[in-house]
């Protein structure tokens, strides 16, 4: 078991645990962006570098991803060193010259003590981060619908083409796992509109509620194992059905004990 | 059968088939077959890049991130012979914005434009490394090192 100094405490982590899980698991908290439990990390934000050291390295240190840094046995984490705080700050200042408007980006930045970017403001305003966390859950859920297109300054996440994706099934796993709600749908009760793209709901045979849409009910069914009839009812009266067959079970068991 | 999607519905499979066979189908091919349909087609067109992505079992997204990410690639079509006039700071200081001037005059198109008989197009770069015979302008495969307006004209001939 790798035995690490964070910030003074001696910290056990496991093997293969990345830096940033073995400071949150010693309550030492370290901001970041693109960092999420349902996908892979991916160091994109930058926001959680730390500096890394060992005492046989006299004072020498380098900075890390905590995010993308696999732990080691016997090394020493600052995590709020000046050098750290002064990238973050940089990280900060030059998100929010790309983002002035976005409440996410201008509140982590004023908890840094950065109220206004020193850099050029962005021309056209974006409230997209690149934190990667659309393109990511996307690929998780077997679609790889959406990607991100062109680079440096001009890059942006989009389809292929900037057309309607013929991948995309209209799970809207993107626009939630979104942390500024740059990605826009509309959702009724019959139709669904995301990327320029339009779905048919599908109505739940029991209670009514459209809650998928036709397409994934159809891409979840065509994984095959478990018929479609499955993915048609709604969470809500699937778990009733569930409450049901556990309380007839319940009572079933309870009726020779007595 | 009409295509809405663009007047390049016509492209020659042929070519692609080609390609496909000399690369193991697979995500690894990626940037290899790119490169050759940029080369056989002189741009990446939007049904050959749909069809790279399902032989090579490549979502889209990824092949339009790896198209739109790489300057050697391009979704318009291009020109014949491709002129790069060197923008870096070595060309720039001795007489870049001349040459593209001189260029943009002679074939009437802006830096990104190709001419209407697609013969040239015309691009600006930075610094290609060559700094010691700057400014330097590309045509096709040549380097014109230590490159003067006035000699220019003779490499924009059409038809050789
Ligand atoms: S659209 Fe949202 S989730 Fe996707 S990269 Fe931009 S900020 Fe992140
Ligand atoms: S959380 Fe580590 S780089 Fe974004
Ligand atoms: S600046 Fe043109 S070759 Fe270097």
């Amino acid at each position: 078991m790798p035995t690490l100094t964070i910030d003074g405490h001696t910290v056990h982590a496991d093997h293969g645990q990345f830096l940033l899980a073995a400071c949150r698991s010693a309550g030492i908290q370290i901001p970041t962006l693109c960092d999420h439990p349902a996908v892979e990390p991916y160091g994109g934000c930058r926001l959680c570098v730390v500096d890394v050291t060992r005492p046989e390295w006299n004072g020498w240190c380098k900075m890390v991803v905590a995010c993308l840094f696999p732990v080691e046995d016997g090394i020493v984490v600052h995590t709020a060193s000046t050098r750290v705080i002064e990238v973050r700050k940089v990280v900060l200042d030059l998100l929010l010259a790309r983002c002035p408007d976005t409440p996410l980006v201008r509140d982590l930045a004023a908890r840094h003590g950065i109220l206004a970017t020193s850099y050029v403001r962005n021309q056209q305003p974006t409230d997209c981060i690149l934190c990667g966390l659309c393109t990511r859950i996307c690929d998780r859920m077997g679609m790889s619908a959406i990607g991100s297109v062109d680079r440096g300054a001009g890059r942006e996440i989009a389809t292929p083409f900037r057309e309607p994706p013929a991948a995309c099934i209209g799970c809207l796993a993107c626009a939630e796992i979104c942390p500024t709600g740059f990605i826009r749908y509309e959702s009724g009760t019959a139709r669904r509109k995301i990327w320029d793209k339009d779905f048919d709901m599908l109505r739940c045979p029991r209670c009514g509620r459209s809650h998928i849409t036709v397409a994934q009910a159809d891409f979840f069914a065509g994984r095959g194992g478990v018929p479609r009839s499955y993915f048609e009812i709604c969470d809500v009266c699937k778990r009733k059905d569930l409450a049901v067959a556990a309380t007839r079970l319940a009572c079933a068991t309870e009726t020779p004990a007595r | 059968m009409g295509d809405a999607m663009s007047g390049y519905s016509c492209v020659d499979h042929g070519l692609v088939d080609a390609i496909l066979e000399r690369y193991p189908r697979e995500e690894p091919s990626l940037i290899q077959v790119l490169q050759d349909v940029q080369r056989a087609y002189n741009f990446l067109p939007c049904e050959v890049l749909t069809r790279v992505s399902r032989e090579l079992g490549v979502p889209l997204s990824k092949v339009f991130s790896v198209a739109t990410f790489y300057k050697a690639f391009s979704l318009t079509p291009q020109g014949r012979v491709i002129i790069k006039v060197c923008t870096g700071t070595a060309c720039h200081i001795r007489g870049a914005p001349l040459l593209i001037e001189e260029v943009q005059r002679r074939l009437g198109i802006l830096p990104g434009g190709t001419t209407e008989d697609a013969a040239f197009s015309l691009h600006t770069v930075n610094c290609v490394g060559a700094c010691a015979m700057a400014p330097v302008v590309i045509v096709g495969d040549k380097y014109l090192g230590n490159a003067k307006a006035a000699g220019l004209a003779a490499h924009l001939t059409r038809g050789e």
